[in-house]
């Protein structure tokens, strides 16, 4: 086993493309979520009509504000002028027209929302007024990215390996096949786990992610992640027979997983298909990592989804094993 | 070591693979496996080696039935593709198959360099073999079968893509190998290299046409030439046909 891992750290250093992969490309991705969902400081431009002075200045605390004196062509004029909405009253209340749901508009909204600050007060209990989009979807990213990446290099390699016919040359020697699937799992594993030391340092302490709970906690969530990664990837890798086949598998395994990452509520999925969640290590994996990114949890809430990533890594590496007889009866 | 094939059979859905071959590879004799592509020489191979299973029929080592480990680590097999990791040089890889067979440091370094001298890769033991020729990827991959010190080599044609002169000198020790006992079973489908052999057998179909000592086949054929034999049973086919 020792000589497959050694071998796959070798290999891995002499290939700088997948080390691309691993390091450079899920911190590439992490700055780029960081800045399309950071908060980028932009100020909603709205045009006012018939609004009363305290609504006005209200507004302008956080919003670039025009006022007109004729109810304008609200599309027309939206298009026009680049406003984000027109806001307006009459004896109905208050109106907001915007042209769609974006970024820009729940500025507007935000703005609106500011006006009334005096009155209203919004209280998070896990998080603060100053995390943006990506602090609350973190716990998703940090997840979803570093397993998509492993996933792909982990089957990737798995396919060479037979396409190459190394596979077949390695278990034509008088090995286990549960030792060349322990060997890989922790060849790409340990690959992995550095990966994920990686990208959560890079997300803590450069892109300033906040994270309620325990870092080291944090890290070790994804680097169990990451070792099912492996599993999954060299269990999809076997019922694909070259490379674009496993890139086909991509959006019936992973793409479904990211589902059930947290992303969306799972009380809310209709006819329980919420509950397919406990068959995909992301959701394990991702729930783990919210309860100490979101919540500051410890292990002794978390532990129950540590036990399930790595009970499912047990049984990939099991099935993994067995369907390896493809490749050799002993 | 003596492999004996027994009326192995193999189908894939109704298109027939091998059709009862029996053959007996006496040790430390070189025995060929001649036929066109598709004839069935690689998947009877594999079938020894115990990485496909036989529909029907045995296959034996010293009358061990194989597949069987300890009988596999007495085995070098060298596959049809170069099976070898092009992001490692050709001593890593040497290094990663001999480690997988338990092999000592030491004795690897020797091995290791007295097969690349036979094979000419001394000086290039350090090179990644995803910049070498592929006559070069050839003849490590043939190195790396070969580290482990077997009493058996199956080779899956090993002399493709390997110029005339390295060619030879490959023969050369393979006949040396068997001059020491190695048992070697061999593919090719070039039939100007069963004279090396000291048996063959002809495949085509997944059938055997003709199994005998290389000195008794060719002295069927009325030129010389081992292709002969595949037209002389062509004949027959279709005179038995037209009868």
């Amino acid at each position: 086993m020792f000589s497959i891992i050694k071998r796959i750290l070798a290999q891995i250093i002499n290939d700088k493309r997948s080390l691309g992969i691993l390091f450079v490309a899920p911190i590439l991705i992490f700055t780029m979520l960081y800045f399309i969902l950071g908060d980028s400081g932009y100020v909603p431009k709205i045009t006012v009509y018939n609004v009363n002075d305290s609504v006005r200045t209200g507004l302008e605390k956080s919003a670039d504000v025009e006022v007109t004196d004729a109810m304008p062509e609200l599309k027309e004029y939206v298009e026009t002028w680049g406003k984000d909405a027109i806001i307006w009253s009459d004896q109905e209340g208050m109106h907001i027209y915007m042209l769609d749901k974006s970024t820009k508009t729940s500025k507007v909204l935000k703005a609106v929302q500011d006006m009334n600050s005096s009155n209203i007060h919004i209280n998070y209990e896990y998080e603060t007024n100053d995390d943006n989009q990506l602090d609350s979807l973190s716990f998703v990213f940090l997840g979803v990215i570093s397993f998509f990446f492993v996933f792909i290099l982990s089957g990737m390699s798995f396919v060479r390996e037979r396409t190459n016919q190394t596979l077949e040359r390695m278990l034509m020697a008088p090995i286990r096949r549960s030792t060349v699937i322990g060997g890989y799992t922790l060849g790409y594993g340990i690959l992995s786990a550095i990966q994920s030391v990686v990208i959560f340092l890079f997300s803590v302490y450069v892109l300033k992610l906040h994270v309620e709970g325990s870092y080291i906690l944090c890290t070790l969530i994804m680097i169990i992640l990451a070792f099912a990664a492996v599993s999954v990837g060299a269990l999809m890798s076997i019922f694909a027979n070259n490379e674009l086949q496993l890139v086909q598998f991509i959006p019936i395994v992973l793409i479904p997983q990211i589902f059930f990452s947290g992303l969306i509520p799972l009380d809310t999925i209709p006819y329980g298909i919420g509950n397919l969640c406990y068959v995909t290590p992301i959701y394990y994996g991702c729930t783990a990592l919210q309860k100490v990114v979101i919540f500051g949890d410890g292990i002794d809430v978390i532990y129950p989804w540590i036990l399930g990533l790595i009970g499912m890594i047990g049984v990939l590496f099991i099935l993994n094993t067995f369907l390896l007889k493809k490749y050799r009866r002993l | 070591m003596r492999i004996e094939i027994n009326e192995i059979a193999k189908k894939y859905k109704s298109n027939v693979v091998l059709e009862d071959i029996s053959l007996t590879v006496e040790s430390g004799k070189i025995y060929c496996l001649l036929g066109a592509s598709g004839s069935g020489k690689t998947t009877l191979l594999r079938t020894i080696m115990g990485a496909i299973s036989a529909d029907k029929g045995t296959v034996t080592i010293d009358g061990v039935k194989m597949p069987n480990k300890q009988m596999l680590a007495k085995i070098g097999f060298m596959p049809q593709e170069d099976a070898l990791y092009s992001e490692l040089s050709i001593f890593q890889n040497m290094k990663f198959f001999a480690g997988i067979q338990n092999l000592k440091k030491e004795i690897i370094m020797k091995r290791a360099d007295e097969l690349l001298q036979v094979v000419g890769l001394l000086n290039e033991k350090d090179k990644l073999v995803g910049h070498c020729s592929g006559g070069m990827r050839k003849r490590a991959s043939l190195a790396t079968t070969m580290i482990h010190n077997p009493k058996i080599l199956i080779l899956d044609e090993p002399t493709v893509g390997i110029d005339p002169v390295l060619r030879r000198k490959i023969w050369a020790y393979l006949h040396s190998l068997r001059d020491n006992g190695i048992t070697i079973l061999v593919t090719t489908h070039a039939m100007d290299e069963v004279t090396e052999c000291d048996n063959a057998a002809l495949l085509r179909n997944g059938k055997i046409i003709t199994a005998d000592t290389v000195l008794n086949l060719l002295k069927k054929t009325e030129s010389g030439k081992i292709e002969d034999l595949f037209f002389i049973d062509e004949k027959e086919e279709s005179i038995c046909f037209q009868s």
